[in-house]
């Protein structure tokens, strides 16, 4: 698949990405691929923060659905009437890093090195994320990451996995099973990621 | 401490007050300038042959009237489609307490294009100059440094080359186009410069304008809140008792009769008034007044074929000046298409065109920018084990010492 965006801030933990087409970034709890140095390796992570606004520091976007002459315009038809607005604001999506792989091995853990500022990032197919969450070893990652929205975040990504695979039902009886003992000490917490995930 | 606010807050509350007490005179003296320019309505080239005879004697602008002076203009249809470009440049003058002689312009570019296949492109382009002909003009004996008003001249320049590329990478399609700049097209600040340094900055500013003539782009300027008084020169023309046009006599106010007689000059009424106050009142919204020729010297001399012409027109709470050569404004087509591109970009920028707004903020070096700039320059110079030491006295200014 196309590259959608390319790294604008990366750390150990997580990476940050320019999508290239404004307001077109891969949904919220989707799992992406940055490239790294090695040509053989490629880090994933999960979505977590989708944002839009000015490429200036402390820009601010402006009101225009109502124009000078008392014209109304409506969402998109805005944008085709000031095209500069494509090169004046920029779609970035943040994602934490739940694993990588190397040649055909997949990995649940950090890499040795967060992905370079400006690789591209990639989209992943149906069949690389159903891969790729062969393995729940990524649930815990997410669940104890700090400042991210954890229990939305892995209740999308699962729902995702589980719409990508053909044994969806199977899928979401097996993450259920696996958050139940992750989870164990924290019932409300459980439910609550269970609701959102139930078929 | 730099600025001590308690004491400067004294003084801007006296200005206000002595602000608004002259409003109310000034608006009285207004209504009077505005009823002698509209009875002169009809008499147009009277006017512009007085405005001519004067030029040269009169210790004011003119405008030489080109259209009635009643014109109020409708904006016309706006084209579903065009495409414009525009530029806009700013720089980091010569320091002369710095650690290297060059100077920095950075020129913003813009493309914009509507309609049914909407398009931008914004992007910057700064180039460091620093040989000895960047940092000089010489005409063998002189040597003219260029700094200060002559560095802006050269910015003119390069904003117009800039539009000539812009024009010849994206104005290729066949939809109605017009390359635009900020601020006015005669350059004043080259009036009073030596003949070989006008010859050098003119010649390359014409030699742009001839370019954007020969492919037939019109070129416009966009003057937002302006302050001249051209127009305002010619009411002097028409309140002034030693205008005889039939016997060819223009105004000189070095031999002033009112002074003469110990009065005060009969035209001393438009004294602090500006074009904009004469011609608010007959402009509604997106209406645009009539065209003027601008006498300013540079202007009527040295300005060929794009001679300089001037119209107001009504944006909101705001007159614009737009400035268009004369090729151009002898088109009426082109004029309205003018208008009327002038008015959609101001509109969609809320009062300011978009395009300049864009190509501002392109250009714009910031403080940060400066600074970064200025540390660059001074590593890169001291890696090259160049001299690269700073002024005392910009050291003494760095921080205050204790």
């Amino acid at each position: 698949m196309e590259r959608i965006g390319e790294v604008i801030e990366s750390s150990t933990t997580r990476f940050t990405a320019g999508a290239y087409e404004l307001l077109a970034a891969p949904p919220f709890g989707s799992l992406v691929r940055a490239q790294t140095r090695s040509a053989g390796i490629a880090v994933y992570g999960l979505v977590y923060e989708i944002r839009t606004g000015s490429k200036e520091p402390g820009g601010r976007a402006m009101m225009r659905g109502r124009t000078y002459s008392g014209r109304n315009l409506y969402d998109a038809e805005i944008y085709h009437e000031h095209p500069d607005l494509a090169e004046v604001l920029q779609t970035e999506f943040s994602a934490i890093t739940v694993g990588y792989c190397e040649r055909d091995r997949r990995y649940q853990y950090l890499p040795p090195h967060p992905p370079p500022v400006h690789y591209s990032v990639y989209p992943c197919d149906d069949a690389e994320l159903g891969g790729f969450c062969e393995s729940s070893d990524f649930f815990r990652s997410v669940l104890f990451a700090a400042q991210i929205p954890s229990d939305e975040l892995l209740s999308a990504a699962i729902r995702a996995t589980a719409r990508a695979r053909p044994d969806s039902r199977d899928y979401l009886v097996y993450a259920g099973r696996e958050l139940a003992s992750l989870l164990k000490d924290d019932y409300d917490r459980l439910t609550a990621i269970l609701r959102r995930i139930r078929p | 401490m730099g600025l001590d606010l308690t004491a400067l807050g004294r003084q801007v509350r006296q200005m206000s007050g002595a602000t608004a007490l002259s409003a109310a005179t000034t608006n009285e003296r207004t209504s009077r300038v505005v009823a002698r320019y509209r009875e002169a309505t009809g008499a147009e080239q009277h006017w512009a042959t007085a405005a001519n005879i004067s030029r040269e004697t009169a210790n004011w602008l003119l405008a030489h009237p080109v259209e009635p002076l009643d014109t109020a203009r409708n904006r016309p249809e706006i084209p579903v489609s065009y495409a414009l470009v525009a530029s806009d440049g700013s720089q980091i003058d010569l320091d002369r307490h710095g650690s290297a002689s060059c100077y920095l312009i950075n020129i913003g570019r813009v493309f914009l294009r509507y309609g049914e296949n909407p398009l931008a492109r914004l992007s910057s382009e700064p180039v460091l100059y620093y040989r000895e002909e960047d940092l000089y003009l010489s005409n063998g004996t002189r040597r003219v440094p260029i700094e200060g008003n002559y560095l802006s001249a050269r910015r003119d320049v390069d904003e117009g080359v800039a539009l000539v590329g812009l024009a010849d990478e994206f104005l290729t399609d066949d939809v109605p186009c017009l390359a635009l700049q900020d601020g006015t097209l005669i350059r004043w600040t080259l009036a009073g410069a030596e003949r070989f340094v006008q010859d050098h900055f003119l010649g390359r500013y014409l030699a742009y304008l001839d370019a954007m003539h020969e492919r037939g782009i019109p070129v416009a300027s966009y003057i937002s809140r302006p302050r001249s008084p051209e127009v305002v020169g010619t009411i002097r023309l028409m309140l002034c008792p030693d205008v005889d046009v039939a016997a060819g006599k223009g105004a000189n106010c070095s031999e002033c009769s009112d002074l003469a007689d110990d009065r005060e000059p009969s035209c001393s009424i438009c004294q602090g008034l500006v074009d904009t106050d004469i011609l608010a009142g007959q402009l509604s919204e997106g209406q645009r007044g009539p065209l003027f020729i601008s006498m300013s010297r540079i202007n009527v001399e040295s300005y060929r074929e794009h001679t300089i012409y001037f119209f107001h027109m009504r944006v909101g709470r705001e007159l614009a000046r737009i400035e268009i050569p004369q090729w151009v404004a002898q088109d009426p087509d082109q004029v309205d298409l003018i208008h009327a591109l002038m008015y959609d970009q101001a509109g969609r920028g809320g009062g300011y065109p978009v395009a300049l707004e864009r190509a501002h903020e392109q250009a714009v070096v910031r403080s940060a920018d400066r600074r970064t700039f200025q540390h660059m320059l001074e590593a890169s110079l001291y890696r090259a084990e160049a001299d690269a030491s700073a002024s005392a006295k910009k050291d003494s200014k760095s921080y205050i010492k204790g």
